[in-house]
């Protein structure tokens, strides 16, 4: 117990800390700016000094740690004058132009320069100038107003780590700024915006659009784009989201935020969001009442129902959508039109990987904490780079890796290249055999030390199996054997490896085999399993039963046991016959097996390869309803488009990654309906009444049903430490299956196609967020040098990509950390994606499509006119 | 891909050895950089980087702060003459003015012909003997005017 005296106030302290944290923890001021509780510990601005008894000469109070018996005081006419002294040194420099500066009525200097600065200034001399910098998109910046604390720089170097930005020049001239002196083409965080205390860093998105203190509300949410699911702290005014800050305190994201996050709001007031029910006549849309559009989208589910039965109607849910929205959907899709026929586009890998994963490890395997990542003594990435599909997560790697982690990766993944990762790079072809060969190696050193878990001898039964190919692995690229042996010794060494898992490894040729030999990697090493998510309730959305073969909580359809509870809880049989995946529906409608289909939130013709096949099974329908925000290229092929309220005008809950359950709340108001709204009133129309007051009573069915929510409230939500199982019964233990098959291998042919997943985008929401496509603004394929050479490409030529299932023309971007073999184009721009050149295939145990396995030629079309 | 010369990429190689981070080697490696091109260019700062793995923001950084660093191109002789109290007082600054008028050589500048650019130095540690300059790596001490006049003969 440490005692220290402030300001005649004793304090009794645990353990040591700074006089500044002691200071605060007994609710006694001391003035900071420099100081911020989210950065390294920098002494520089010198506006802490304390007087501390028996030392000469007045202390910073953000530096010095208390000991036993120190006696401080804070507040005495000596530190006054210092602090008086400082200010005006300050404002030497700074401009006096709060009237016209953003940051009035939130800047530190602001409010130190009124409460303990000087009045007039002594300096007669000139001030610097320089000129405000609106060269880039998003952040602009006013350095004539840095004070040259360095929060930004200790941000973007020391938390965020992109290290986008330095302090540049000397003296009176030192300022800081991104390498380009202009544009920051960085990773756009904002984070820098965040802890700037004063007007010299800020965004452009509000710019000069509204002051401080008439934010009208501060309402705590969830931001709507990834599977981390940061809290966000929406401010509005007018009924405009002006600006999403993060929350710093939050367990997810700790004051931290992504581009998306923060830049990506935009897309609530956007200017094309569907405003009115539309019903398809004579080929064409015309605007319909809500009345018509429900009652006519209420007949004819009926009518196809009636006549061909419950199984020739399926619906699509959304990872996009609250758990309420997903719930209601399943329950209208199960008791009203009878059909398990329900399912998502975590199909697309999420899902399947998951039961893939759970099979072997028992639920919830990968729903570990966030955070925890950076405590790891190892992390091994494998499937694409997290701080581009999951960034707030990417950083806790980062942070790994700081503290002295290691980061092991396979692939070259470019988020990392400052943090020193040890790169295995065996080139798509062979990474099978380098998961092999890695699984080997571990084996035999467990093998050698008598260590073999033995906690699951199904697994072990299996791994006994695995033989590497160790000469196929040498081809091209050749991997040292020096490089393998020092990633090895970190794997098999680390007493907390985390192991995380992204989409590349689960949509590649061969995923399902691969992710078997990640899992016996990780069981071996007993590491914890991360599994990135693209979409923010993607975890939510099979939480719901949005899945052909799953009933909310988790549950599988087949057990009786399951099934009895909810027919007794939703008053209905059940069908114990799995439905229809997302996949065998667009099988099922081109077939014409297929009838109806209803589309909640969701773009399959573009968010599903093969648009071309896609979009002609969905013609074939005899009714396609399709509930959105926007008028997607799914929603164009409708007969009935119904508007839905968005993300940010509607309660609700989240549930991220880590089984983290979140509050949605509403920010702005707008007319319309909720989607699970819509789809109630449809229900009612079908004579099946679903009556829920608001978004707050389908949560409380939902926590009276699903077993992983039992007894949950908002309320206890709100404190944003509910992971489950909360309160709810114990997940499922592993099951005694675990399938194995190799899956199709790489075809020949020198080029392959690879979606891009840019950290700036997400697809349906980002393209229209228009401070994101300010950043990046058109889709682009993008070539490594050695590719491109012998086909002239240059930069910003436009270049034809074709594949067997179609052609896009593209500008080109010559970048070298792109895989020679690989071509890259994202999935986000209308009429350019990605996904529309794949041909469907699935893998044969995940059911997930194979997107790493498309060949490609590439043509040189022409320049960019200038 | 990158724009230093082999020697150079092999002498930044070696001195990235002698260091224990990378960080540590910036400094001697921008000098290598500066010695190609005279100065330190945008794409000299990348290529720097891109060798060593510190992020370019950070080696311009460090290249902007300290003066011997240039961070503009540089005519073919640099001038670095002392302004500081013991050359002020032994007439440094009517050394400025002789440069200004007879070459027209301004400090911070470049002669129109890019044969001569001034830096402004402080103290270079020739008190005894001020004013006092370099000439790229030439010394010289006790200046006049003729005697600069002379010196600078020399440089073409
Ligand atoms: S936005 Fe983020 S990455 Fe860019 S300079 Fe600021 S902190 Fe660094
Ligand atoms: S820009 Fe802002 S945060 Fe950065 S040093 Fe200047 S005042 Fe501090
Ligand atoms: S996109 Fe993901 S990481 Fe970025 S702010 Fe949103 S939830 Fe966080
Ligand atoms: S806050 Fe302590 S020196 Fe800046
Ligand atoms: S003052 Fe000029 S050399 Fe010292």
């Amino acid at each position: 117990m440490i005692t220290i005296t402030i300001n005649n106030k004793e304090i009794k302290l645990e353990k040591a800390v700074t006089v500044l944290e002691a200071a605060r923890s007994a609710g006694i001021k001391i003035p900071t700016l420099c100081y911020h509780e989210q950065l390294e510990k920098y002494g520089g601005c010198r506006l802490c000094l304390v007087e501390v008894e028996k030392m000469p000469r007045l202390q910073t109070a953000c530096t010095l740690m208390v000991t036993d018996g120190m006696i401080v005081r804070t507040e005495t006419e000596a530190i006054a004058d210092v602090r008086r002294g400082i200010l005006e040194f300050l404002l030497i420099n700074h401009p006096l132009d709060c009237p016209y500066c953003d940051k009035a009525g939130e800047c530190e200097l602001q409010d130190l320069v009124e409460k303990y600065g000087p009045t007039t200034g002594r300096f007669k001399e000139k001030k610097r100038k320089v000129t405000e910098n609106l060269q880039d998109p998003v952040i602009v910046r006013n350095m004539e107003r840095c004070v040259m604390c360095t929060r930004c720089t200790r941000m973007c170097e020391g938390v965020q780590g992109a290290s986008a930005i330095g302090v540049v020049s000397r003296g009176g001239h030192s300022h800081v700024e991104p390498f380009s002196g202009n544009r920051y083409d960085c990773e756009y965080c904002g984070n820098c915006v965040s802890v700037c205390p004063v007007g010299a860093i800020m965004s452009r998105l509000h710019r000069h659009s509204y002051r401080p203190w008439q934010v009208k509300e501060n309402i705590e949410t969830v931001c709507p784009y990834c599977g981390v699911g940061c809290t966000v702290v929406a401010q509005v005014r007018d009924d405009v989201i002006k600006r999403l800050v993060p929350k710093i305190g939050s367990p997810v994201n700790n004051g931290m935020l992504c581009s998306r996050g923060r830049f990506g709001y935009e897309f609530v007031g956007h200017g094309d969001r569907l405003t009115t029910p539309l019903i398809r006549k004579n080929g064409v849309f015309e605007v319909a009442t809500w009345e018509e559009a429900i009652g006519l989208v209420a007949q004819r589910l009926g009518e196809i129902k009636d006549k061909n039965g419950s199984g020739a109607v399926a619906g699509i849910a959304s990872p996009r959508c609250t758990n309420e929205d997903n719930y209601v959907f399943q329950k209208f899709m199960r008791v009203t039109l009878g059909t398990n026929n329900i399912d998502s586009t975590a199909r697309m890998g999420y899902a399947g990987a998951q039961s893939f994963i759970e099979n072997i490890f028992g639920q919830g395997a990968t729903g570990n904490i966030i955070s925890g990542l950076s405590n790891s003594d190892a992390v091994l990435v494998v499937g694409g780079d997290p701080t581009t599909v999951n960034p707030i997560l990417g950083l806790q790697i980062r942070a790994c890796s700081r503290r002295g982690g290691s980061i092991l990766t396979v692939g070259h993944l470019p988020g990392f290249q400052h943090f020193s990762p040890l790169e295995l790079n065996p080139g798509l072809n062979h990474e099978t055999q380098l998961f092999e060969h890695i699984l080997e190696h571990i084996v035999g050193e467990l093998v050698s030390r008598k260590v073999l878990p033995g906690s699951n001898p199904l697994l072990e039964a299996k791994i006994k199996t695995v033989q590497a190919d160790v000469a196929e692995m040498m081809k091209e690229p050749a991997i040292s054997e020096k490089d393998f042996a020092g990633f090895i010794e970190k794997l098999a060494g680390a007493a907390t490896p985390a192991v995380v898992i992204g989409k590349e490894l689960i949509q590649s040729s061969g995923g399902g085999y691969k992710l078997f030999l990640i899992c016996a990697i990780t069981y071996l090493i007993n590491g914890r399993i991360y599994l990135l998510s693209d979409h923010a309730n993607e975890q939510g959305v099979l939480d719901m039963g949005c899945a052909p073969d799953l009933l909310p909580g988790y549950r599988p359809l087949s057990y009786a046991e399951f099934r009895k509870r909810y027919e007794t809880a939703w008053k209905t049989t059940l069908s114990d016959k799995p439905g229809l995946n997302i996949f065998e529906m667009i099988d099922a409608a081109g077939n014409g097996a297929l009838k109806a289909l209803y589309v909640m939130g969701e773009n399959p013709v573009f968010n599903l390869p093969d648009a071309k096949t896609v979009e002609a099974a969905l013609r074939k329908l005899e009714f396609l309803v399709v509930q959105d925000i926007f008028m997607t290229e799914t929603a164009q092929q409708a007969d009935v488009v119904l508007p839905a309220l968005s993300w940010g005008e509607k309660y609700g809950t989240f549930t991220n990654m880590e089984r983290r359950i979140q509050r949605v709340r509403k920010t702005v108001d707008r007319e319309g309906m909720e989607d699970w709204r819509i789809i109630a009133e449809v229900s009612k129309h079908m004579s099946q009444r679903m009556q829920y007051a608001d978004a707050g009573a389908v949560f409380e069915e939902i926590t009276r049903v699903s077993p992983l929510h039992r007894d949950l409230t908002y309320d206890e939500i709100a404190e944003g430490h509910t992971i489950y199982p909360y309160k709810g019964e114990p997940l499922r233990g592993a099951t005694a299956e675990i399938k194995i098959e190799k899956g199709s291998s790489y075809p020949d042919g020198p080029l392959l196609l690879g979606v891009a997943r840019p950290l700036f985008h997400s697809g349906t929401l980002s393209r229209k967020s228009p401070a994101l496509l300010k950043i990046y603004p058109e889709a682009v394929v993008r070539i490594n040098p050695a590719t491109a050479a012998p086909l002239s490409i240059a930069d910003g030529d436009i270049v034809r990509v074709t594949s067997s299932a179609g052609s896009l023309e593209l500008p080109a971007v010559i970048d070298k950390h792109v895989e020679k073999q690989v071509v890259l184009i994202p999935n986000i721009f209308e009429g350019k994606g990605a996904l529309s050149l794949i041909a469907i295939a699935l893998d044969p145990v995940l059911k997930a499509p194979v997107l790493d396995s498309t060949p490609v030629t590439l043509e040189r079309v022409g320049k960019v006119s200038a | 891909m990158t724009i230093l010369s082999q020697t150079a990429l092999q002498e930044i190689d070696e001195i990235r050895q002698n260091y224990p981070t990378a960080r540590a080697a910036l400094l001697p490696a921008l000098y290598v950089a500066q010695r190609e091109f005279g100065w330190l260019s945008p794409e000299a700062y990348a290529a720097v980087s891109d060798l060593l793995g510190v992020p370019p923001a950070i080696a311009r950084g460090v290249g902007t702060f300290y003066a011997m660093y240039k961070n503009k191109p540089m005519g073919r002789h640099v001038v670095q003459l002392c302004t500081n109290v013991s050359c002020m007082i032994l007439g440094a600054e009517k050394l400025v003015d002789f440069l200004k008028n007879k070459y027209g050589l301004e400090p911070g500048g470049t002669t129109v012909d890019n044969r001569f650019s001034l830096v402004i130095m402080e103290c270079i540690g020739a008190c005894g003997t001020a004013p006092a300059m370099l000439v790229n790596d030439d010394f010289y001490e006790n200046l006049t005017e003729k005697y600069i006049e002379e010196i600078l003969g020399k440089y073409q």
